[in-house]
């Protein structure tokens, strides 16, 4: 999904899914994150961000 | 779309499935089981299986979280659902779940208040706005979805919602691995590993399936060409003689695991002593309850459970499925009896569950000619 809004309070952000629907997610587990990004949302939850140029060769530390 | 269609590219899929033809030595028989269910489904979604040469099998996993739920645990979630002025809530899929009774749909045409939700904050948001009545989040799922329930139970706390709590049945994934591995019936040749699961926990914990029984596990994302990719990956270590756990899904998955969804979950969960599986029966340490912590906000302890054991229907071979020991098409009520409409069997269930996944896409008929 990508964050359209960050509501930085309540740790939550409103998102889109590929259809273009929106969703209210926790970014507890992936913060900070802003507008634009690109997050896997499991279940409410963003559980990894995606960064923009990420590829499969790059050792995850993100 | 960014990182979707690159991963479905038509002629890298067939370049994958030529190197996968090269790789492969002729005359050996090669079993691959892709442990979790959101593979099976892209397998037979995208038709990975028919890119592989007929001496590379596929054996489908027992991570599809809601095939693994025993009929016992829906017949608990019913009962909770008819307590006097409750709102049970659940994901979709486990709506469909057949308990000995009726499944939770049925509950509810039947009268019990039951709300189907997309995530723990939906029926936590249920709870705030309906404050003069109890509501109960049935949670399911391995360490994918267990960080969510932890992180809703914490938000629950800390605005104060003394209606809300939870039905744990998380559930963790290497326990029914290393049983799996222990099991005598069932001969594997390496592992395509959970990539979501890996998301949360990393790829650190599944060392042990190398290096206590000597099997490759290469830890996978979900399209058709991280599949084929992860394939030649295990092929290679076999070829060269290696035997590690390695990451196919990098793009996602840290080696380490998320630190801050383990530290969640740490604090909120505790392991049970054991758990009961569909069809692979009592697995010790295998299941999650809230911790001392957050007892009160445990469903269990806030009303009275039955806690029955039930039987899995004679009929329904789910338990062979989820060992790999049969194929979906190979029940005897595959298709006839049961069929996602009308489920025996949890694995006719859920999107993720392998007899749904031959059956909406249409394998078994090819299947069935060649018996």
């Amino acid at each position: 999904m990508t964050v359209v809004r960050v509501d930085d309070d309540r740790r939550l952000a409103l998102c889109a899914d590929e259809t273009g629907a929106r969703h209210t997610v926790e970014t507890a587990l992936v913060e900070p994150v802003s507008a634009g990004d690109r997050i896997l949302v499991h279940a409410g939850t963003a559980i990894a961000a995606l960064a923009p140029d990420q590829s499969d060769e790059r050792t995850a530390t993100a | 779309m960014k990182y979707v269609d690159e991963y479905r590219d038509a002629d890298l899929g067939r370049a994958l499935s030529g190197e996968i033809l090269s790789l492969v030595e002729p005359g050996r028989h090669y079993k691959f089981m892709e442990v979790c269910g959101g593979h099976t489904h892209s397998i037979y979604k995208y038709g990975v299986d028919d890119l592989l040469p007929a001496n590379v099998e596929l054996v489908h996993g027992p991570g599809c979280p809601v095939c693994v739920i025993p009929m016992g645990r829906v017949d608990d979630g019913i009962a909770l659902a008819h307590e006097e002025g409750v709102i049970f809530t659940c994901f979709g899929d486990m709506m469909r779940v057949p308990g000995s009774e009726g499944s939770l749909l049925e509950a509810n045409a039947a009268g019990a208040d039951i709300r189907m939700v997309y995530s723990p904050l939906d029926a936590l948001r249920i709870a705030k706005q309906n404050p003069d009545r109890e509501v109960v989040f049935f949670a399911i799922g391995f360490e994918t979805t267990a960080p969510s329930t932890a992180l809703t139970l914490k938000r629950a706390r800390a605005e104060g919602v003394p209606n809300f709590s939870v039905m744990c049945s998380h559930v963790t994934i290497v326990p029914p691995l290393r049983a799996l591995l222990e099991s005598p019936d069932l001969r594997l040749d390496g592992f395509v590993g959970p990539g979501h699961v890996a998301t949360v926990v990393g790829a650190r914990p599944f060392e042990f399936i190398p290096a206590d029984y000597g099997k490759p596990i290469v830890v996978a994302g979900f399209e058709p060409l991280d599949i084929l990719h992860a394939i030649t990956m295990i092929l290679r270590q076999l070829n060269e003689n290696r035997c590690e756990v390695e990451n196919q899904y990098s793009r996602v998955v840290p080696y380490e695991g998320n630190q801050r969804a383990l530290e969640v979950m740490a604090e909120v969960f505790e392991l049970r002593p054991h758990f009961e599986w569909r069809g692979l029966g009592f697995i010790s340490h295998s299941g999650l309850k809230l911790s001392e912590a957050y007892a009160d906000l445990d469903a269990e302890k806030r009303f009275s459970v039955p806690g029955v054991r039930v039987a899995d229907p004679k009929a329904c071979q789910c338990g062979e499925v989820l060992k790999g020991v049969i194929k979906p098409w190979e029940c005897k009520v595959f298709g006839t009896a049961c069929t996602p409409e009308r489920p025996i069997g949890t694995c006719m269930v859920s999107s993720e569950g392998a007899c749904a996944a031959y059956y909406n896409y249409g394998r078994f008929a090819r299947e069935r000619e060649v018996v």
